[in-house]
């Protein structure tokens, strides 16, 4: 009780006006020294980087509060009135800098209603058809010398009385050698393959199909120089159901992405497995830090492991699908990367907490190294090396759906593609998918964790 | 006080744990419930609070049919019926204090006890009950850094911040080496006595059913299959209540 | 049946094994994975580690120089201007011209070895580029410039050459890249912090309901279990990445807001779970005695139940937010924003050194809070 006293409160007080929390830690109330520094300084640091000068208000208050608290010693007035405010400043400068707008969820309704509403008009499969399909290119807009838009294949031919078309013209489509009185579909495609206009007709008792068409300014869109002529072409088609179910376009990219991020996820945690096990080994503090050398591989092990697993595997395969291109590869590799620094850590936690009374016993019996790595170490770490392996697996289960976001394979590459392109109904498809598998595979994967227990 | 009149439950499931089972007890007796496990003495003394609702018969307090009441008036009833736990059922990461001002919660105004007030003088009377059971040394530790009889001490404790007349004791020693079972019975024994509270507690240790009982009840499967003074209680009375083969355990018990 | 059952016990082995081994034949298959190729890049892959392991920290500060001259296509639509004798100029020869002429550029008195980036300032404002090149000794260019029909001058305005010179000038100054990467980090931290804080509080009462201890009583109480149950495991089945597209078109690309949203509700659904896990195996005991004591409803659960579960809700709670920091340094590629989102940038457009302060950034401030978060944790157990 004494020599709290040595220190003048006076000058404590001064000390706490310099720097926040230095008088009280003099004063040995290291607790509350280092949380006033910790509030003042993090504060200072978010209303700095901020810049809004109103916000300087929360750490005037706390260096104030601060100043107050030393004053008031030995009884102190308490740290509830500085949290409270740094958490003011943390949740008021955050939802500004992240734009939080809980009327934007709400704002857009009738636009996110249609969205919704597609969403849950799911495209797995579709009724058989069978196609017909033929097409002509055409020149737009108009050179002095158009080449002809007449083409003819398997015993369609599709041709444009006008020969090319600008931009407000009315173009004569006809289309020979088409299904009798059958609804026909017509697309422009503009030369880098964009659908750019769409219309329908109905062919006549011969198979023949006229459309007047007006070409809208839409068709230039994407080119550079909308003065510069260009090939264009018009698909003109026709389908009709045959009769039962097939998996529709959509649905066959899902089965295949599916299929993928399974390949994806298996390949990764095993391959990830295999090599987590060394560096498990090289990571556990018990067996490595009896000697200088071994402690060094020890803590360069520890932190190479820290920092691959701090990045996360969407990052690695950004990188890795600049080096070795886009497709399943490239993402397996980020997630095997990834996996190698979580399992090694966790091994490494494994391998650290085996039970020594077992080695012991064992070696007791005059048994050699082996024989204890044998009988008293692998029994004790392959349960729970399996258990964490399948835990891996089921998270880059979930990894490998979002993989593909960058081009890294599996279903999250259609799905991107879905997004940008709007295909609403294609994405609740595939959310769908995503929810089935993930959560079966999490059903499984807690049952077999349960029995290795 | 209390009268038990043809309780009977039965468990969802079909278990049987007390068959028409009645008995009284007047004011200031130390009534001890002996049978083997199983048998229905943790049922009975949850009955008598309506922590266990009973399938038929009743129970009826100070005139106060506890087996009708409800809502208030069953908290109201309750506040005045001390409860000891054989695993002391302590929370136990809050400090003794606050596990012993949870004793007084019948007490206060629902709303301030809601959010973590508790008046002066309720901390006072908190002290003075720690005080009473030697252990206001501990008051700011936290429950689970106890030792099992103290622990058991802070769980009277509780018990007399709701100043009751009547204690139910379940199997309060169980869980105690012998030496702190007597300790505790000592307590007990002392609210008894001095406080004149009415004591029931299930035990299984004959030299304590002997030492501490003014009257003993066995209960073998639900039934009740003796009544009578300690002293009553032999050799053949306890094989009968307690079966064959506990036999060697007993003798050694009664010697 | 007893003596079989060591062979049964083989034959199951096997049967794991044959199986594994055909999953893993499959999945080779279609992963494709291309081993040569990952040797034959090698080279690449040197030289980007290699510029992401030199972060750039700081900058020789530079200067701009900026010169235009203007151009009328065709010759007489705008009066021509008399351009400057002195300083950094373009010359232009002859000074006007009609499309798809070729007329000649010259750049004089830049300075010397720079690079410049050469582009048309078009009537309406629209920049078009033509090329970059470099000045020779003197400081000078010379080449032909073909004149495109898009730079036909409209409503009067002309058509502009122009020409943008970066001048380094020697003075060290922490880089704009840095800024921005603290910039995004404290996005990310904050997005983080608001994502945890908004699942927790949905997580609270899920995680009742969510437990079978509190909510599994009657028909309509089994009903809510499982209810919930089976909502808490949907969403947990996706990444916070794949949530946060559906709330980006929702609310709109470019905005942190999508992903924090789809973040929170990530942060609920597995907090929910952990949580009502902590629910589940509270100590029925003190529930009991604290009930006996004539105790109500709220109190039994505010000093029963609430003190046995806040630290492990505190502990799950800090723990998520240290994972959710390491999601949302992705969760921007989706919604914007954050230091994702800056990284994908920049290793978009090949500025890897850059992209290696956005790495660097990220690694220092996981790495941090993983600490924090742990020393935390250890002081609540």
């Amino acid at each position: 009780m004494t020599d709290k006293k040595i220190f003048p409160k006076s000058l404590s007080v001064l000390l706490s006006i310099i720097l926040p929390g230095l008088g009280q830690v003099f004063q040995r109330k290291y607790r509350s020294g280092i949380s006033f520094f910790i509030a003042f300084a993090t504060a200072f640091a978010v209303t700095l980087w901020y810049g809004k000068p109103i916000w300087f208000i929360i750490p005037a208050v706390i260096w104030i509060w601060n100043i107050w608290d030393i004053v008031s010693f030995p009884k102190g007035k308490g740290l509830v009135i500085p949290l409270l405010l740094w958490l003011l400043m943390a949740y008021g400068i955050g939802g500004q800098v992240t734009e939080f707008n809980l009327q934007a969820l709400f704002s857009n309704f009738s636009r996110s209603r249609d969205m919704v509403s597609q969403l849950f008009k799911f495209d797995f499969v579709q009724p058989k058809a069978e196609r017909i399909e033929g097409y002509t290119d055409i020149q737009s807009p108009c050179s002095d010398f158009p080449p002809a838009a007449d083409h003819e294949e398997n015993g369609v031919r599709v041709y444009v009385v006008q020969t090319c078309a600008n931009v407000g013209d009315v173009i004569t489509v006809i289309g020979e050698g088409f299904w009798p009185n059958q609804l026909t579909t017509f697309y422009w495609q503009n030369p880098i393959g964009g659908k750019a206009m769409a219309t329908e007709a109905t062919s006549d008792a011969n198979g023949k199909v006229t459309l007047e068409w007006k070409v809208l300014s839409i068709v230039h869109t994407t080119a550079p120089d909308p003065t510069i002529p260009q090939i264009h072409r018009i698909k003109v088609s026709q389908s009709r159901p045959i009769g039962g179910m097939e998996l529709s376009a959509v649905g066959g990219y899902i089965v295949q992405g599916i299929y993928e991020t399974l390949a994806l996820a298996l390949l990764s945690t095993i391959i990830g497995a295999i090599f987590a096990i060394p560096f498990g080994f090289l990571a556990a503090r018990n067996l490595m830090t009896a000697n200088p050398v071994s402690t060094v591989i020890y803590m360069i092990v520890r932190t190479v492991l820290n920092i691959v697993r701090s990045i996360e595997a969407l990052i690695m395969a950004i990188i890795f699908v600049i080096i070795v291109g886009l497709g399943p590869f490239p993402g397996m590799i980020a997630l095997t990367v990834h996996t190698v620094a979580a399992l090694g850590k966790l091994y490494s936690e494994v391998i650290e907490g085996i039970d020594p009374g077992p080695i012991e016993a064992i070696k007791a019996t005059g048994a050699n190294w082996l024989q204890v790595a044998r009988y008293a170490v692998i029994p004790q770490i392959v349960p729970a090396f399996t258990s964490l392996t399948i835990y891996r697996w089921d998270i880059n289960v979930r990894s490998s759906t979002i993989i593909g976001f960058v081009g890294g394979g599996g279903i999250g590459f259609f799905l991107w593609q879905w997004i940008v392109l709007q295909d609403f109904r294609a994405v609740g498809s595939a959310f769908v998918a995503i929810a089935v598998v993930v959560v079966i595979l999490d059903f499984f994967s807690a049952k077999i964790r349960e029995r290795l227990v | 006080m209390l009268k038990v009149e043809h309780l009977t439950k039965v468990y969802p499931g079909g278990t049987v744990a007390l068959k028409d089972l009645s008995f009284e007890v007047s004011d200031g007796e130390f009534l001890v419930i002996i049978g083997l496990s199983g048998s229905g003495k943790s049922t009975l003394l949850r009955c008598i609070n309506r922590l266990i609702d009973p399938t038929e018969g009743k129970v009826i307090l100070d005139g106060i049919d506890v087996t009708a009441s409800k809502g208030a008036e069953l908290r109201h009833i309750r506040r005045k019926i001390g409860m000891i736990f054989q695993h002391f059922n302590l929370v136990k990461r809050s400090s003794v204090l606050t596990n012993v001002l949870n004793g007084r919660l019948g007490y206060l105004n629902p709303w301030t006890s809601t959010l973590g007030f508790f008046p002066a003088d309720e901390k006072k009377r908190a002290m003075d009950a720690l005080k009473r059971l030697s252990i206001d040394d501990k008051v700011d530790s936290r429950a689970d850094a106890l030792s099992g009889g103290q622990q058991q001490r802070v769980g009277i404790a509780r018990t007399l911040m709701q100043e009751p007349t009547l204690i139910l004791a379940d199997e309060p020693v169980a869980s105690l080496d012998p030496v702190l079972a007597h300790s505790i019975m000592q307590y007990l024994e002392q609210l008894n006595k001095e406080d004149k509270v009415t004591v029931i507690c299930s035990l299984h240790y004959l030299d304590l059913i002997q030492r501490y009982a003014t009257r003993v009840i066995g209960l073998k499967d639900g039934v009740k299959v003796f009544e009578g003074s300690p002293a009553e209680i032999n050799r053949e009375k306890f094989k009968e209540i307690y079966g064959e083969e506990a036999q060697d355990v007993r003798a050694t018990a009664l010697e | 049946m007893q003596k079989y059952k060591p062979f049964l016990k083989a034959l199951r082995k096997l049967l794991i094994t044959i199986v594994l081994v055909v999953l893993i034949i499959l999945s080779i298959r279609v992963t494709e994975p291309d081993l040569v190729k990952l040797v034959s890049s090698f080279p690449k892959a040197e030289s980007i580690m290699g510029q992401l392991l030199s972060p750039v920290l700081f900058d020789r500060e530079s200067e701009k120089i900026t010169v235009s001259q203007m151009v009328p296509v065709p010759c007489d639509s705008v009066p021509s201007l008399v351009s400057a004798d002195s300083g950094p100029r373009i010359i232009l020869d002859p000074p006007c011209g009609s499309p798809k002429d070729v007329i000649n550029l010259r750049g004089v008195e830049l300075p010397p070895n720079a690079e410049i980036s050469l582009r048309w300032i078009l009537p309406d404002g629209g920049l078009l580029s033509i090329k970059n090149i470099m000045t020779d000794d003197k400081g000078e260019i010379d080449m032909p410039l073909e004149i495109r029909p898009i730079t036909t001058a409209t409503d009067g305005k002309a058509a502009q050459i122009s020409f943008e010179v970066t001048l380094p000038n020697g003075k060290l100054v922490v880089a704009q890249t840095l800024k921005d990467v603290i910039d995004a980090m404290f996005v990310t931290i904050f997005m983080a912090l608001i994502a945890t804080t908004l699942g927790t509080i949905i997580a609270v009462p899920l995680s009742f309901l969510a437990a079978s201890n509190i909510t599994r009583r009657g028909a309509l109480g089994t009903g809510v279990y499982y209810l919930v149950r089976a909502f808490l495991n949907i969403i947990r089945s996706y990444e916070p990445l794949v949530l946060a597209t559906i709330f980006a078109m929702i609310v709109g690309f470019g905005s942190p807001f999508a992903g924090v949203i789809a973040l929170s509700i990530t942060t609920a659904a597995s907090l929910g779970k952990m949580f009502s896990e902590a629910v589940e195996s509270i100590d029925t005991g003190p529930i009991e005695a604290i009930t006996a004591t004539g105790a109500n409803r709220i109190q039994v659960v505010m000093y029963a139940v609430v003190p046995q579960i806040i630290p492990d809700f505190l502990s799950f709670t800090i723990y998520h937010w240290d994972i959710n920091v390491r999601i949302s340094t992705i969760i921007g590629f989706v919604g914007g924003g954050g230091i994702g989102y800056l990284l994908s940038q920049r290793i978009n457009t090949l500025q890897y050194s850059q992209a290696g302060t956005a790495l660097l950034a990220i690694i220092l401030v996981v790495w941090a809070l993983d600490f924090l978060s742990s020393e935390i944790r250890k002081s609540l157990v």
